[in-house]
């Protein structure tokens, strides 16, 4: 299926070749991070979203 | 040390949750009436100001920028707040972006049906109104950095992340895709012509789908999904991943729009590598949040919120499937200009965007109203017809979409076209088109619905417009936490963030732009290939005003099908004076590149009066003010100049006599007209638009002749 890709690129291969390489190594050094976060703060992120400190006691000043 | 006490802003995202609602009726109001042209020309109305080709550019910029856009805006004010722990940066940049966005809509409201368009899909907007897009953009993002600078929380959650990618690739999408020669006020010339203009628009337009349509509701998805279900993000690592890599991929994909055309093959190549990679952090992000709801999928047979999102996400699976299968060669051949594409973006858009938006507003209003949502039933009874007008919506286009690509390929046995009349492919879809209406009317019928509960709910309640909070100032970073890892301490410096983002999406858009742009052997120039004369060039205007390239393309592919039906497969050299470009992306009437000498000109001209005269059937609208309206021929000089500009090799000092050459022509037309008892003055708009298709793909076959 890729044969015909690769066929017609009319020796321009290299800026296909180049952009997957490009792809690769951005994706190497995303997943390098990944593996050097803490699981403390990967922890502390995922809860963010559920502490919005709204604070149920106060009442509502203005409207 | 001491919390501070604040308040969030609910009164601006109540603004911005009305102007959804609103728009989105008018949007899908003016879908359901396009798509009833399609079946029923007669609801063109008659009149210039209603017919398909320019009300349909005013139905996509609706629900894109109107419906989708407000309700990123709801959902982005309310999230950013709460995600920061602060209020927005400027209760008046607030009101401005609120205003500013409203007034960009109520322009393309008015301007749209008066034919100012640049011609380029969900880019129509002209100059001036670009302009406005560009400050208000920059409005809010003033406004979303400053929130973000003064805020109580030190790391910057996913949900931000995709915010902040959001605005700068806009930003960059936007200006780059404007760059154009102002001829008059409402008129412009883009500065790219034919392959180039091709390639950026379309660059341009999947990338406004990627970063308009997706990167905001991924964010929103990351903020108000865990919120419904109470529960954290499935998995943050994922998100990371996710984030980086869908951003990094989507830019390159542009090219899947303009396969088997005239735009270098290496680049066609790159965009369908890349497209297919997409599946990866789509379905990423997919998972990510159908995971999210595991061991909380009790709640979502009770939760109308969570139905609306699991339907949602589901349809955000499926559509970014597809998409990249119909970015593949072979599919692309059959499914491009096809009714497959409108199925397939629709369920995107009613699906992804538009059940996201419904949970969000279902969520959220009863919230800043304090108060319980008006009517669970009505809401549930929303979400059947919704989801039934998606189905009734998108299998007939599928349907639709397959007939209509297999007929257009459709040989006898002896190795003749066995549709050769593209009317007739037409007719056997009309069944589908009716259906698709239908869908489109039950979707519409469930979003008026919540348009009155919401009301109600809101009646009942009170808004909250500042909601109390409070939470403790950031404190100075101790030295250990400065040396912190390096992804953490991105997610704190948002600048730097922004830059890391704008690095990334540059990495693809130059590698797959700057080529095509400035190699000029990618666009080998025809010597028979000459600039249009002043009558084609208004004639072409006049084309663009009316929108025909809504239905007809200009863009002949190199396969048999279409060089027997069409003629000459289209070349590179041919568009070089193209400003704008005029591919079209849908073909509801036949492609029209080699139009030129087909017919005769009073076939044209009866033909554009009334379409069923010469083709009984025909779903096409009439174009009876032509006949009536006057060339205005007073814009042709500073045309002439504005293409000369643009390197169209006019003669030095042409725009003075160029009207002469456009009364020469036009009486030529209109004396041949006159021998088949056609009366027309020289100066009727009709004779600039049958010059302009009569000149149609006429150069290659001049070529031709001289050659033989």
């Amino acid at each position: 299926m890729f044969k015909q890709f690769t066929e017609h690129i009319d020796g321009n291969q290299v800026y296909l070749i180049f952009s997957l390489f490009i792809f690769l190594v951005f994706f190497i050094v995303v997943i390098f991070l990944l593996l050097r976060l803490r699981k403390q703060h990967v922890d502390y992120m995922s809860d963010i979203p559920l502490n919005d400190c709204t604070d149920p006691n106060s009442n509502i000043l203005k409207s | 040390m001491q919390p501070e006490k604040f308040f969030y802003d609910n009164k601006i995202v109540r603004n911005f949750g009305i102007a959804t609602v609103l728009w989105g009726i008018i949007g899908m109001l003016v879908g359901l009436i396009v798509a009833i042209q399609l079946y029923h020309p007669a609801m063109n109305m008659g009149n210039q100001y209603t017919t398909y080709g320019r009300i349909r550019p005013l139905h996509t910029n609706a629900v894109i920028f109107a419906f989708v856009g407000n309700a990123i805006f709801m959902g982005i004010y309310y999230s950013l707040q709460r995600l920061m722990k602060a209020r927005m940066f400027s209760d008046l940049l607030s009101k401005i972006h609120f205003w500013g966005w409203q007034l960009i809509i109520l322009s393309a409201v008015i301007t749209l049906p008066m034919g100012f368009t640049t011609s380029h899909e969900y880019a129509e907007l002209e100059w001036p109104i670009d302009i406005l897009i560009t400050i208000v953009w920059v409005v809010f993002g003033i406004n979303m950095f400053g929130t973000i600078i003064k805020r109580r929380e030190r790391h910057i959650y996913v949900a931000v992340w995709f915010y902040i990618a959001t605005f700068v690739t806009i930003a960059v999408l936007h200006i780059v895709n404007s760059i154009e020669i102002p001829v008059t006020f409402f008129k412009s010339y883009m500065v790219f012509a034919g392959v180039q203009d091709a390639l950026v628009q379309w660059w341009y337009g999947h990338n406004a789908v990627a970063f308009f349509l997706t990167t905001p509701y991924l964010g929103m998805m990351y903020y108000f999904l865990p919120k419904m279900a109470n529960r954290p993000i499935y998995s943050y690592k994922l998100s990371i991943l996710h984030f980086w890599a869908l951003i990094f991929i989507y830019i390159w994909a542009g090219p899947h729009h303009l396969l088997y055309t005239t735009l270098p093959g290496w680049a066609q190549s790159l965009g369908v590598v890349f497209s297919i990679m997409l599946i990866a952090p789509s379905w990423g992000g997919m998972i990510n949040g159908l995971l999210t709801l595991r061991g909380a999928w009790d709640k979502v047979r009770d939760d109308v919120t969570l139905k609306f999102m699991v339907v949602g996400l589901t349809a955000y699976g499926l559509a970014t499937f597809e998409g990249p299968m119909l970015s593949l060669k072979q599919v692309n051949a059959i499914g491009h200009f096809t009714d497959w594409i409108i199925a397939h973006v629709h369920v995107g858009a009613l699906g992804w965007n538009g059940f996201l938006t419904f949970a969000i507003l279902y969520w959220l209003i009863p919230r800043i109203y304090k108060t319980e949502l008006y009517s669970k039933k009505m809401a549930s009874f929303h979400f059947w017809i919704g989801t039934l007008g998606i189905l009734f919506y998108a299998i007939p286009m599928y349907w639709a979409g397959f007939t209509e690509g297999l007929m257009w390929k459709q040989f006898t046995p002896e190795g003749m076209l066995k549709y050769p009349n593209f009317l007739e492919t037409t007719l056997r879809v009309i069944p589908m088109y009716v259906m698709r209406s239908i869908g489109g009317a039950m979707y519409l019928t469930g979003v008026i619905v919540m348009a009155y509960n919401l009301y109600k709910t809101a009646v009942q309640g009170k808004l909250v417009a500042n909601e109390a909070a409070e939470a403790l100032p950031l404190e100075k970073l101790s030295h250990s936490e400065s040396t912190e890892r390096w992804h953490r301490r991105l997610e704190r410096k948002p600048v730097l963030f922004m830059m890391a983002a704008l690095v990334v999406i540059l990495i693809g858009t130059f590698i797959e732009l700057m080529p095509t742009l400035t190699i000029s052997s990618n666009i080998p120039t025809i010597a028979s290939v000459k600039p249009y004369t002043p009558l084609e060039l208004q004639g072409r205007d006049l084309y663009i005003r009316e929108g025909c390239s809504n239905c007809h393309s200009q863009t002949i592919r190199p396969f048999r099908s279409e060089t027997e039906r069409y003629g000459e497969y289209s070349k590179a050299g041919e568009f070089v004076y193209d400003h704008p470009f005029l591919w079209g992306s849908k073909r509801t009437g036949p492609d029209l590149q080699r139009e030129g000498g087909k017919y005769g000109n009073s076939w044209q001209f009866n033909h554009l009066m009334d379409p069923r005269l010469m083709s009984p059937g025909s779903i096409m609208p009439e174009y009876g003010w032509l006949i009536h309206q006057k060339l205005d021929t007073t814009t042709t000089a500073a045309k002439i100049r504005a293409m000369q500009k643009l390197g169209v090799p006019y003669p030095a000092g042409y725009d003075k006599i160029a009207n002469q050459d456009l009364d020469k022509q036009a009486k030529g037309i209109t004396d041949n007209l006159a021998k088949d008892h056609i009366k027309v003055k020289n100066n009727r708009e009709i004779v600039a638009i049958i010059a302009y298709l009569q000149r149609l793909g006429t150069d290659i076959k001049a070529n031709k002749t001289a050659n033989n």
